[in-house]
């Protein structure tokens, strides 16, 4: 083998350590999987709630609706684009994306296709369910619109309802 | 209230419902829906709302719409289907390859059109029906092929059967994005979001660009450009182009 050769393999193995190599610090702030508990596994409206990862949006007047992948969505008073007002959090595990017709909300949880109207935020009622129209949520692999170290998925830990700050020690997973 | 006012108002109502909806054209409907971003898997059209699930298209009827019903299901030229939007009676989707056209037709039944491929990365899809705009996202995209990158295209839709690129422009990590008549927007994850001139098909020309916020989708609405990222909410007025006002920002901590 021509020395040549070897200078150019040599490049190519090292030009793959460049792309695939990731100095992985030994303490860092990243992002950790939060498990869903059976009790999680609830449609309900609950106060504001604090939000980690926003993803998707969706609006119909007077709300905003910003998704939050595996746990539900954040409604927003935007009567006043001005001084826009979160009042309440929409918990469905396992939720992606939303839509609205008049008073009804539809949402996919686990492998249902979910109708709640949304008439009185106060007073939310569930009036359709169709289950077996989608795959079942497993939950994410990895954190949505995020870059950076977070803790790997552990799936026999259960369904990944969300992601929370943590100190990571040597974080295996990153994107 | 004079007779000329009530014309006045009921003409502005009328208006109002048509920009709540002004995707559906194959039912006329009284039905208010929302307004998604282009990162959306679910549409509402007309009496159906559409729902992507990997490679299945899932029709649902919600003529009542308390009480929805599964009509129909297509399965998809592709098992990586990530967004679908819909324009006049073609629903567009994003795929983790390309973009694929369908046509709505009545039943709620699709009928498939066209593909539009390129090398595997991350992508939603707007368009006009004259043009479509797709962001190609590697930087961070789990799935995405070596040799990917990081563009907003522009595809001719002269001919449906056979969209052509026309042009494109290398961003950082594209996501999200809307169309106002030739008005672009794109959001660049951490690189903020991008104002682009899109009047001369296939090229991006910048009207002004947001930087230092880290953005995912936005949503155009009535002069208003609502954006999310992973923490907050911002709005922009986008009616004094090229200067661009922020409203207000929410965090959502």
């Amino acid at each position: 083998m021509s020395t040549r050769l070897l200078f150019f393999l040599l490049l190519v193995s090292l030009s793959s350590c460049f792309e695939r190599m990731v100095d992985i610090p030994e303490e860092t702030i990243g992002l950790a999987p939060i498990y869903g508990e059976e009790s999680d596994k609830l449609i309900q409206l609950m106060d504001p709630q604090p939000i980690v990862s926003l993803y998707k949006i969706y609006y119909k007047a007077p709300y905003i609706y910003a998704g939050e992948t595996g746990r539900g969505v954040h409604i927003i008073d935007n009567s006043d684009p001005s001084a826009p007002k979160k009042i309440a959090f929409l918990q469905i595990l396992g939720n992606s994306d939303i839509a609205i017709r008049d008073n009804y909300l539809y949402a996919n949880y686990e492998n249902e296709l979910v109708t709640i109207n949304i008439n009185d935020l106060d007073n939310i009622e569930i009036v359709s369910r169709l289950e077996n129209v989608f795959d079942k949520f497993v939950g994410d692999l990895f954190p949505e619109g995020y870059s950076g170290f977070f803790e790997c998925v552990d799936p026999t830990k259960g369904v990944v309802i969300g992601w929370s700050e943590k100190i990571l020690l040597e974080p295996q997973c990153w994107r | 209230m004079k007779p000329q006012n009530i014309f006045i108002l009921l003409f502005a109502l009328f208006l109002f419902a048509c920009a709540e909806d002004g995707q559906s054209s194959l039912t006329p409907e009284t039905s208010i829906s929302g307004q998604g971003g282009s990162l959306a898997r679910f549409s509402i059209v007309g009496n159906y709302l559409y729902t992507i699930n990997s490679d299945q298209l899932n029709i649902f009827d919600i003529s009542d719409a308390s009480q929805p019903f599964l009509k129909n299901t297509q399965f998809l030229p592709s098992n990586d289907v990530e967004t679908i939007f819909p324009f006049s009676n073609w629903l567009f989707m994003g795929t983790e390859t390309g973009m694929l056209i369908f046509e709505r037709q009545a039943e709620g039944t699709v009928q498939f059109i066209s593909r539009y491929d390129h090398v595997r990365s991350c992508d939603p899809v707007v368009t006009d029906g004259e043009f479509a705009y797709v962001t190609l996202r590697a930087t961070g995209c789990r799935n995405a092929a070596e040799g990917a990158v990081d563009v907003v295209e522009a595809i001719s839709l002269e001919e449906l059967e056979n969209p052509q690129i026309i042009g494109d422009k290398e961003l950082n990590s594209p996501r999200g994005l809307a169309l106002d008549n030739d008005v672009l927007f794109v959001c660049d994850g951490p690189a903020g979001f991008w104002v682009f001139d899109v009047s001369t098909p296939g090229t991006f020309e910048t009207i002004t660009k947001v930087e230092n916020i880290n953005v995912n989708d936005i949503i155009l609405r009535n002069g208003i450009a609502m954006v999310i990222g992973p923490n907050n909410v911002y709005q922009y007025d986008y009616t004094k182009l090229p200067t661009l006002t922020k409203i207000s920002e929410l965090e959502l901590e």
